[in-house]
């Protein structure tokens, strides 16, 4: 048992982005409910399931990239229970063999949680409840979700704290989307958390959507769970699902021994067999992912731990940088992009995958203000434009009028001529009053109206006094 | 017009302009919709669409532009394949409305090369008999086209027995899971063609063991059969267990004496008179043979085969709830009631039974003892026959223990002596080895057919021996 009693394991469903569906043509994405189906994920008489290559290629990966050891031969199966979203009232999954076994992931601090399976299943249709659920009397299913393919991955019970589950789901999504098999946007994350505390009975929530709501859900349910310890009553081995209106859970009704779902072989689909060849060639394409990447930025790069990581964690940050690093000043873009950029991505609830920037754009953008011709606050501007606007900077700088093209002459001119008309100020500069010298570098920022570079006019201010 | 000639004779007069297409097509219609109230072969017959198909089929010949290889061969098709738009069934009343969106591959492939489809066929409920007496509610039994009082065997009961019926050409699409085709084929006195499994895609089946199921041919002749194999069979990107095979001339294939096997352990269990009937067929051909022993298949494939079977049908007819196509009820109570209801509504009494059957069979505790160790079993079964094989071309066995009983005999006869009639039939069917039902005689007025099979993709030796015992035995 972990230090501070909680034991935790997820079994997280996340959506793979394949184009089509696990068992059919089918767009996986559509906008009308119920307009990206066919006899296959309808389930109708006589249809027979085709595995989409791709789909199986990415759980490959998935397994490969958590460490596990991938099956040489495995097979789906069925998992039969009635319920109104089952197409067919039963569910091709994996059972006895699934693509991966006995994998591992590190969460931030380092620590290493085992990964018991990773495998490959088909998601059911969408129940809709229009008045929402227990107000409606009847439910509407839309068919569309119907056979998108789903990787299950299933943690060991090494989780011990509601904030180490949501690390591990940084993680976990992190290298989902490092293998490009995963769009936080459009893909759900669903996780079945089973959760025990001081070796009391397992409580297992069920089928919470999200990071943080799983994270909120375990939290409340490690706080009831210590509460009822607390007043002497017992934490009774039950199923709960989560609200994530009250952040509440609360159990469900039913049956609280193990389903029966009796699996078979899948007998439509055939075994699938990979040669330790073909699987160690599958390994050695996989991308660096981003705790040997954020290695790789700290050495190459010179860059601190926290900024490794934070360009690392995320796929397009980090390829962002690499470019751009390429430009300039690798450590002036790595503050530049974790900061100013990253500030505007969280603060606007942005999705930086979807956004398409390009690296030049902000090179450029980075020159002109290590060269001055641009203020910092400028830059920011610019910034918040490119990413919630879309305009490119160096447009932006342009129609807004903001770069510093004075030429130095331009400058002298305008120093001289403020030095003349402000004896006084002079004077007291020389006798060292620096109020005078912010004085007089306003007045020239005033008079070639704020084109011109402070650091710069200050230079020239002194030189011209010194004479 | 067209009466007693085999396919490839048809196709000769078809294509000559000898034989209208349009005509016969409304003749053998007729003939379907006249026998139907006394025989039952048909669960629907598909009049408007087999005339418009039969208007375009001889359209084409008059233009010259017919290549097919059936131009104008009515086929009738066992309920349980899916024909775009017209009710398919499946022998069940629980798929009442059902309406395919979707031809089944075979019967693409049989109407590119020019096969009028004029109707769906008898069948037990889902493939769930021996006798085609377990049809679903509201459907009619098929009668032995021989003596009524006779049954047509199951489960491809309708295909059969409309075969032997009619003189005009005709041939059948059946399926056979543990012994469907090969069974009423015997009883019925006409050829019933298995291929190996994955030979012929399933894709449009409406499953009843997916492990198991094979679409084959059923002919008056082993030419004609022969013939419809070659049409459907071949690979389908549709069907996942699709075997990867080149197109196979069967229609090609000449008589020839091979090795033949006989299955000690298949002939003992059976009547005396089929046992005699079928040693003198093969007496008759006059081929080496030698006696085979097949004890594991004997003693376990029974047992193996249903646990393995109504696993498989019972996760199949899961679907069945009365949601989205087939019979509906009144919309009341909680999903589970509502699926309870239609289910209760929709399922005979053997499709219930295999239910339960194949839900134990996989239940979690009774899992290992039965499905699994059946599956294991079926491997090791397998490897029987592959050493069968290595000391003979074709084995060969009655195909049913007994003749034709009548209605009133399989009254008297429970679950497990119904199952234990398919003792024949099942071990091939187990290890989807291609065999092939050639009627050999008549014990009065019921027919004896003879089963031969051959190793997994030797259908052209399972056809060369079938072929010479058909001769042997005119």
């Amino acid at each position: 048992m972990e230090k501070n009693g909680i034991v935790i394991g997820l079994e997280c469903h996340i959506q793979l982005n394949t184009d089509s569906k696990l068992f059919c043509g089918c767009r996986t994405q559509a906008e009308e409910p119920n307009s990206s189906c066919c006899p296959i994920c309808l389930g109708h008489p006589g249809s027979k399931p085709v595995l989409n290559a791709k789909a199986l290629n990415y759980a490959l990966q998935v397994a490969l990239a958590l460490n596990c050891e991938v099956n040489k031969e495995f097979f789906f199966s069925r998992k039969t229970y009635f319920y109104p979203d089952m197409s067919k009232d039963f569910q091709i999954t994996q059972y006895e063999i699934p693509v991966g076994v006995k994998g591992h992931v590190a969460l931030s601090n380092g620590k290493r949680i085992g990964i018991t399976r990773v495998h490959l299943e088909e998601d059911p249709a969408a129940l809709v409840h229009e008045a929402g659920l227990g107000a409606s009397n009847f439910s509407l299913v839309d068919y569309n979700r119907s056979g998108i393919p789903l990787v299950e991955v299933v943690t060991e019970p090494d989780l011990s704290s509601p904030q180490e589950a949501r690390d591990f789901l940084d993680q976990l999504t992190t290298i989902l989307s490092y293998l490009k098999v995963y769009s936080p946007s459009s893909g759900t994350l669903k996780a079945d958390c089973n959760v025990s505390v001081y070796g009391n009975a397992r409580v297992e929530v069920k089928n919470v959507t999200g990071k943080r709501g799983v994270e909120k859900a375990l939290e409340f349910e490690v706080a009831r769970q210590k509460n009822l310890l607390l007043n002497e009553r017992e934490v009774v081995r039950e199923t709960r699902s989560f609200d994530e209106k009250s952040m509440t859970t609360k159990a469900t009704r039913g049956k609280e021994t193990e389903e029966d779902y009796g699996y078979i072989f899948e007998p439509d689909l055939t075994a699938i067999r990979l040669s330790t060849a073909e699987i160690k060639k599958m390994k050695q394409r996989l991308p660096e992912l981003h705790a040997a990447k954020s290695k790789r930025f700290m050495q190459e790069f010179n860059l601190d731990e926290y900024t490794a990581n934070v360009l690392a964690r995320n796929f397009t940050l980090g390829l962002l940088f690499e470019e751009i690093a390429k430009q300039v000043e690798p450590m002036i873009a790595a503050k530049f992009l974790t900061r100013e950029l990253m500030a505007v991505v969280n603060r606007s609830g942005l999705d930086l995958n979807a956004l398409d920037l390009s690296a030049d754009e902000i090179a450029s953008l980075l020159s002109l203000l290590l060269d001055r011709r641009v203020t910092e606050k400028a830059a920011k501007e610019a910034i918040i434009a490119y990413l919630t606007k879309g305009e490119k900077p160096t447009q932006f700088i342009e129609r807004q009028g903001l770069a510093m093209d004075l030429q130095e002459r331009d400058i002298e001119k305008a120093v001289e001529k403020v030095l003349a008309e402000n004896k006084k100020a002079v004077a007291d500069l020389k006798t060292g009053n620096k109020k005078s010298l912010n004085f007089l570098v306003g007045q020239v920022m005033h008079l070639t109206k704020a084109k011109a570079e402070p650091r710069l006019v200050q230079k020239i201010i002194a030189e011209k006094i010194k004479g | 017009m067209g009466e007693g000639l085999s396919i490839k004779q048809f196709v000769t007069e078809v294509k000559k302009g000898n034989i209208s297409v349009l005509e016969h097509t409304e003749k053998i219609l007729s003939e379907a919709e006249q026998s139907n109230s006394q025989y039952h072969y048909f669960n629907l017959i598909a009049r408007e669409a087999a005339l418009k198909q039969a208007g375009e089929v001889e359209a084409s010949i008059k233009t010259g532009r017919n290549k097919g290889m059936l131009p104008g061969v009515p086929l009738s098709v066992k309920d349980c394949i899916c024909v775009q738009g017209i009710e398919s069934r499946a022998g069940s009343k629980i798929l009442s409305g059902y309406e395919p969106l979707f031809d089944a591959t075979v019967i693409e492939r049989a109407r590119a090369e020019g096969a009028i489809i004029i109707g769906k066929t008898s069948q037990d409920e889902f493939g769930f008999g021996t006798f085609n007496t377990n049809v679903g509610i509201g459907f009619e039994i098929p009668k032995n086209p021989h003596d009524i009082k006779r049954c047509c065997g199951g489960s491809s009961g309708g295909s059969a027995g409309f075969t032997a019926l009619t003189k005009l050409t005709h041939a059948s699409i059946g399926e056979s899971t543990g012994g469907s085709i090969a069974c009423p084929a015997s009883f019925c006195g006409v050829v019933g063609l298995t291929p190996t499994y994955g030979r012929v895609s399933r894709y449009g089946l409406i499953d009843y063991a997916n492990s198991l199921d094979k679409i084959g041919s059923m002919g008056k002749t082993v030419e004609d059969a022969a013939l419809l194999l070659e049409v459907i069979a071949g690979y389908d990107s549709n069907d996942s267990t699709s075997l990867k095979q080149e197109k196979d001339d069967f229609s090609k294939i000449e008589p020839s004496k091979l090795k033949i096997g006989i299955v000690k352990e298949l002939f003992e269990n059976c009547d005396a008179p089929v046992k005699k009937e079928c040693m003198n067929a093969i007496k008759k051909l006059g081929a080496k043979t030698q006696e085979i022993s097949l004890p594991l298949n004997a003693k376990y494939g029974i047992a193996a085969y249903y646990i393995i079977s109504t696993s498989e049908a019972s996760t199949n007819l899961a679907r069945y709830c009365g949601m989205r196509y087939g019979l509906h009820e009144k919309l009341e109570g909680n999903f589970n009631e509502y699926f309870s209801k239609v289910r209760s509504n929709g399922f005979n009494k053997e499709a219930k039974r295999r239910i339960l059957l194949g839900t134990f069979a996989r239940m979690a505790g009774f899992r290992d003892a039965y499905y699994l160790r059946a599956m294991k079993a079926r491997t090791r079964l397998i490897r029987e026959f592959k050493e069968a094989f290595s000391k003979v071309d074709v084995l060969a066995n009655p195909t049913m223990p007994i003749v034709a009983p009548t209605f009133e005999a399989i009254e008297k006869l429970t679950p497990l002596q119904q199952y234990a009639m398919d003792l024949c039939t099942v071990p091939a069917n187990l290890a989807g080895m291609p065999h092939i039902s050639v009627p050999v005689a008549m014990q009065g007025k019921a027919p004896v057919g003879l089963m031969l099979t051959a190793d997994h993709l030797q259908e052209k030796k399972m056809i060369q021996a079938a072929l010479a015992v058909e001769s042997a035995c005119k």
